[in-house]
């Protein structure tokens, strides 16, 4: 009786723990956050280091991003054709294919290889300055690091992802194209004109919108937990994968939360 | 008249369980050279950056002339403190991503680095190459370069001959020597080279749980009859 009793008491112990830990992270978090708005208001901005980080998030992401979206492209008319055609509706198709593309698949889908890509590398990168003392190096010498290293690359994240995910959205309804006019007899000009008439601002306006928040999520992990790595080699690692893993789970998140939000509109 | 510059009084510091710091009592002289050695996990890192401000302390307090915890001090006046303080870190910290003379652009505006790296023994054609190019050695001296470019009040040395071949560390001894005793500069060495003693501190203190177990002029460390020190210097030499 008396251990059971003590068993879960050291169980009730184990998830307050837990919990705990649970809120003081999201504490962190939202300290780590309002330490970038407050430096970005009040210091100096690092003009050529965001423009460099521009070029390595944006510009270098551009191949995973185009191949990514002209096999969902071709992929998603592939599908379509096989479900529309049981019912002849096989015209609806150019429509579905812009409108996933640019509502749902282009932005996701560039959230989550840019987060593999370069949230990866920016949390290694700065996590290796971490545990190498770069960073408190940094601090020594009058350099903020939340305006040398963490501001720059947040930015270029909300900045280029919109960018890319534009990219994206013709590379993918080309796709879809190909695969419509090659394979499945489709008049080129009419697929196009279907494509161009039934799209609309707000489809690809909340697909930007995501793409914004995906970058921001993806930099600002790769960033907070790249800072807070600790002890060496293995932390880096741990970091890495933390910031690939919650930017990851965050994008599809919030992808249903902005989603939900312009359903209403 | 010696003078005091930074007080370090009952300093405390955990990490969960395990005390690193127990109420640490230390004095840092002007213009003098002070040693801290100890055994490797003593604490002699962490005491230095509590002194410099990059870690906190949960107890006690450090004062630097008129400033009297720096605990308390704001983010902004934080920055303005570690500025006072040139410092060489343990695997010399260079920014990797960077070339040596953007490197030394953080600690100086200037665009000629001629001097100070004749003054640390490197070649001017090394502005150009990126800290993995060079040897340990050379990275060192760089971090030095860092550190002193800056004219710091107090400099500090974070193991400087640690991971060194005797030869290169003996250079290195020597080089901080003369530039320490040449500019009659602050210093504090951690270190557990007895060599870097011998060649250019005044004054020794040796942390051992948590606390300045011995402090002494540099010159009688062999006489001392604190069994642990003369473990600590048999061990070594
Ligand atoms: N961030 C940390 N978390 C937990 N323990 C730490 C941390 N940093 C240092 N320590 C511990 O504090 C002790 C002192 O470390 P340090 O000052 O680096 O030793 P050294 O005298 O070799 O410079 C070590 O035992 C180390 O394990
Ligand atoms: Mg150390």
């Amino acid at each position: 009786m008396t251990r059971l009793l003590s068993s879960a008491l050291t169980l009730t112990k184990r998830l307050f723990k837990i919990i705990f830990s649970f809120f003081y992270s999201i504490g962190e978090i939202v300290e780590f956050f309002l330490k970038c708005v407050k430096y970005f208001i009040t210091e100096k901005f690092y003009v050529n280091i965001f423009l460099k980080q521009f070029l390595k998030i944006g510009f270098n992401s551009l191949p995973v991003v185009g191949l990514t979206s002209i096999f969902t492209g071709m992929v998603l008319a592939l599908q379509s054709y096989t479900g529309f055609s049981r019912f002849s509706a096989e015209s609806a198709i150019p429509n579905v294919v812009v409108l996933s593309i640019t509502r749902e698949l282009a932005p996701v889908l560039a959230g989550l290889m840019v987060a593999g890509r370069s949230g990866a590398a920016i949390a290694a990168e700065i996590g290796t300055m971490k545990v190498t003392e770069q960073i408190d190096a940094l601090k020594t010498l009058s350099t903020n690091p939340f305006n040398y290293l963490i501001i720059p690359r947040i930015l270029a994240g909300i900045i280029s992802l919109p960018l890319l995910v534009i990219v994206g959205d013709i590379i993918g309804v080309m796709g879809g194209y190909l695969i419509c006019v090659n394979l499945l007899n489709f008049n080129p000009t009419v697929y196009l004109q279907n494509t161009y008439n039934f799209v609309e601002f707000i489809d690809v306006f909340s697909g930007l919108v995501k793409a914004s928040v995906f970058g921001f999520l993806i930099t600002f992990m790769g960033c907070y937990h790249g800072f807070n790595a600790k002890g060496g080699a293995q932390g880096v690692g741990q970091s890495t994968t933390y910031s690939v893993v919650s930017s990851s789970i965050l994008i599809l998140l919030m992808n249903y939360i902005i989603t939900s939000f312009f359903f209403r509109l | 008249m010696r003078k005091k510059k930074i007080i370090v009084k009952d300093i405390y510091k955990s990490f969960k369980e395990k005390v690193v710091l127990n109420k640490l009592n230390l004095d840092v002289y002007e213009s003098e050279s002070l040693s801290i050695i100890g055994e490797s996990g003593s604490g002699k890192s962490i005491l230095t950056r509590c002194i410099v401000g990059l870690l906190k302390y949960d107890n006690g307090s450090i004062s630097f002339g008129n400033l009297n915890n720096i605990n308390n001090l704001n983010d902004k006046e934080k920055m303005d403190y570690m500025s006072k303080f040139g410092i060489l870190f343990q695997n010399s910290a260079l920014l990797d991503s960077l070339n040596i003379k953007e490197n030394l652009k953080f600690a100086s505006k200037q665009d000629s680095f001629n001097k100070i790296l004749d003054e640390v023994g490197l070649p001017n054609s090394i502005l150009k190459k990126y800290p993995s190019e060079l040897s340990v050695g050379m990275q060192k001296r760089v971090g030095l370069a860092r550190a002193i470019l800056k004219k710091p009040e107090v400099l500090i040395l974070d193991e400087p001959t640690t991971g060194l071949d005797p030869i290169i560390a003996r250079q290195i001894n020597s080089l901080i020597k003369n530039l320490v005793k040449k500019s009659k500069i602050t210093t504090i060495t951690v270190t557990h080279d007895m060599e870097s003693v011998y060649e250019f501190a005044d004054y020794v203190a040796f942390l051992k749980k948590g606390i300045i177990e011995w402090y002494g002029k540099a010159r009688k460390i062999n006489k001392s009859r604190n069994s642990s020190v003369i473990n600590f210097i048999k061990g070594i030499n």
